[in-house]
């Protein structure tokens, strides 16, 4: 808990998530230990660790996508604006359109632009007999992911045919649609070239003034530029969580100091 | 090495041959279909012999329409495809998209085993029991019916398109789902807004070859459909289809005679029919695989 006390000024922002004795299994297999940590409101927060070490699997408790693995099992409390999202009764697909998800390899159905970008909409219910509202969405949701110039001309082509930094970026636009608040991100960037990333990167200071972001990376430097706050996970758990420039400057656990400093992983 | 390359050699050639022979015996049939289907036309007129509306073959003048039978065999064909598109499609949905593990297993054997049975005993097992049931139902004087031959030829068309369709859906990719269901979308939703848009050419082209199949079927639709070569008047009405007519008569005809030649000539009919559906079929698989 001495971790945390340094970045107790910190303590002030707005948090969205509070995640209590987390633990997660996948049969017999502890794949979560006892995670504790708050995740602050319209901040960008990255998580880092070895490969394997739990990164996606704690993304994915946050939009329970880990329900749909046969033999997973969590206990403990994580709080979503107030509401313990593992109780029982949760409506995950409200959960879901709160809690958007951007995966590894980009995947844009194979449909339309528009129509990926208005899947939200259809799903929930939303504007579907208004086509001129689902036009102005889309545009206003392709504007926010800087790719309206681009392709306002082509929205009915094949959204799998576009470039990965464009797939990546309609995953992105079409989260946008249903207005989530958080934005989890599994490794967004690991399927792209440099350039593209740092376009990722761009949009993502742009995303943070309204939405709050949870970055999985295994790419330090990515975390180093783009986070507000760390968190270095190892072996399931959370081992150091909290002030990027900190995390990255001096940290306080032995073990995060080996991963930083590239004695391991 | 060097044994490497002969046999290397060896594989490459026969794999070569067994290719170009296929093609080749394909053509010879083809060619051979087309060399007796001909000669008809020598006496008889294209247009007489399609959209003729008498089949005669043995009075005298005979009459070759084959119009009833075209119509014969489409009626049976839309009827079969009306029942087994739906229910094979759903069928391939569940075992692919619902169906728990062991289920899974179970139904895809049992689909197997539908499409082991031989026709003729589909057809007998039809002839006890759909044709009787027929007759009772609709109130009909006879329950050898077009709708009687389409219900047996949906058992044979579901089993093609459960199998494909299901493979289809099935190699839909993961992350699809998973985007539909981080959306929120419900097991549903992500089915027919996702899985099926994802598998639509596969599914599409399990549909063509079902229907290839039950096109070409003869022996089930002889049994059951009672054979009436006159203009088909309906669902409920006996029907004559190009298959079963030249399964019946092509014992009775000279060799030689125009009889003979316009069963042929039925063949060729029937060879371009499902040669249609099968390019369909291919066409709208390419198309999507653009
Ligand atoms: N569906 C699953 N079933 C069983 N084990 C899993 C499953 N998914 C992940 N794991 C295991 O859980 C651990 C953490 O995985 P993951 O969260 O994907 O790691 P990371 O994203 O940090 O690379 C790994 O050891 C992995 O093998
Ligand atoms: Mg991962």
């Amino acid at each position: 808990m001495i971790i945390f006390q340094e970045d107790s000024v910190k303590a002030m922002d707005n948090k969205i998530i509070h995640t209590e004795n987390v633990d997660l299994y996948y049969g017999n297999f502890h794949a979560l230990k006892n995670i504790n940590f708050s995740i602050a409101e319209k901040k960008i927060t990255a998580m880092i660790g070895p490969s394997g070490c739990g990164k996606s699997t704690l993304l994915r408790v946050f939009n329970r996508m880990n329900d749909l693995v046969e033999g997973a099992r969590v206990t403990g409390e994580v709080k979503i604006a107030g509401q313990n999202i593992l109780a029982g009764n949760t409506d995950l697909l409200n959960l879901r359109k709160k809690v958007g998800m951007v995966f590894q390899r980009p995947n844009p159905f194979p449909l339309s632009i528009f129509e990926n970008i208005v899947f939200g909409l259809k799903i929930h219910q939303m504007y579907q007999k208004n086509k001129n509202k689902l036009m102005e969405i889309a545009e206003q949701s392709l504007k926010a992911v800087l790719l309206w110039d681009e392709l306002k001309n082509k929205l009915n082509h094949l959204a799998t045919n576009l470039s990965l930094e464009q797939q990546q970026k309609i995953c992105i636009a079409r989260l946008l649609v249903v207005k989530p608040e958080i934005l989890l991100m599994d490794e967004p960037c690991s399927a792209l070239d440099p350039i593209s990333t740092a376009r990722i990167e761009e949009l993502m200071q742009e995303l943070k003034k309204d939405y709050t972001i949870v970055i999985v990376t295994h790419n330090m430097q990515q975390a180093a530029r783009v986070s507000d706050e760390t968190g270095y996970m190892l072996l399931g758990e959370l081992v150091e969580f909290g002030d990027t420039q900190r995390i990255f400057t001096a940290p306080t656990d032995r073990r995060t100091e080996d991963y930083i400093t590239g004695r391991l992983g | 090495m060097n044994f490497r390359r002969i046999k290397e050699f060896f594989v490459e050639s026969a794999i070569k041959i067994s290719g170009i022979a296929s093609i080749f015996i394909v053509a010879l049939i083809f060619f051979f279909l087309l060399k007796e289907g001909v000669l008809l036309f020598k006496t008889e007129k294209i247009t007489h012999f399609i959209f003729g509306k008498n089949w005669y073959p043995i009075s005298d003048p005979p009459d070759f329409g084959i119009l009833p039978l075209i119509l014969g065999t489409l009626l049976v064909t839309l009827g079969a495809a009306l029942i087994a598109v739906p229910f094979g499609v759903a069928a391939a949905i569940y075992i692919s998209e619902v169906a728990p593990g062991k289920l899974k297993e179970v139904l895809k054997s049992g689909i197997e085993l539908l499409a082991a049975i031989p026709s003729v005993v589909l057809g007998f097992i039809g002839m006890i029991t759909i044709v009787p049931w027929m007759k009772i139902i609709f109130k009909i004087p006879t329950g050898l019916t077009a709708f009687s031959g389409s219900i047996v030829l949906a058992f044979m068309a579901m089993p093609t398109i459960v199998s494909i369709a299901e493979d289809a859906l099935h190699s839909v990719p993961k992350a699809y789902k998973e985007g539909a269901y981080a959306l929120g979308a419900t097991k549903w939703q992500t089915i027919y807004r996702v899985v099926l848009p994802a598998a639509s050419s596969g599914v599409v082209a399990a549909v063509m070859l079902g229907i290839g199949r039950v096109v070409g079927e003869t022996m089930a639709v002889m049994m059951l459909t009672g054979n009436s070569p006159s203009m088909p008047r309906g669902m409920l009405y006996p029907v004559r289809t190009l298959t079963a007519t030249i399964a019946a008569e092509m014992g009775e005809a000279v060799q030689g005679g125009d009889h003979y030649y316009a069963l042929f000539a039925i063949g060729i009919i029937l060879f371009l029919i499902t040669f249609a559906i099968n390019i369909t079929a291919d066409l709208v698989i390419h198309r999507k695989r653009q």
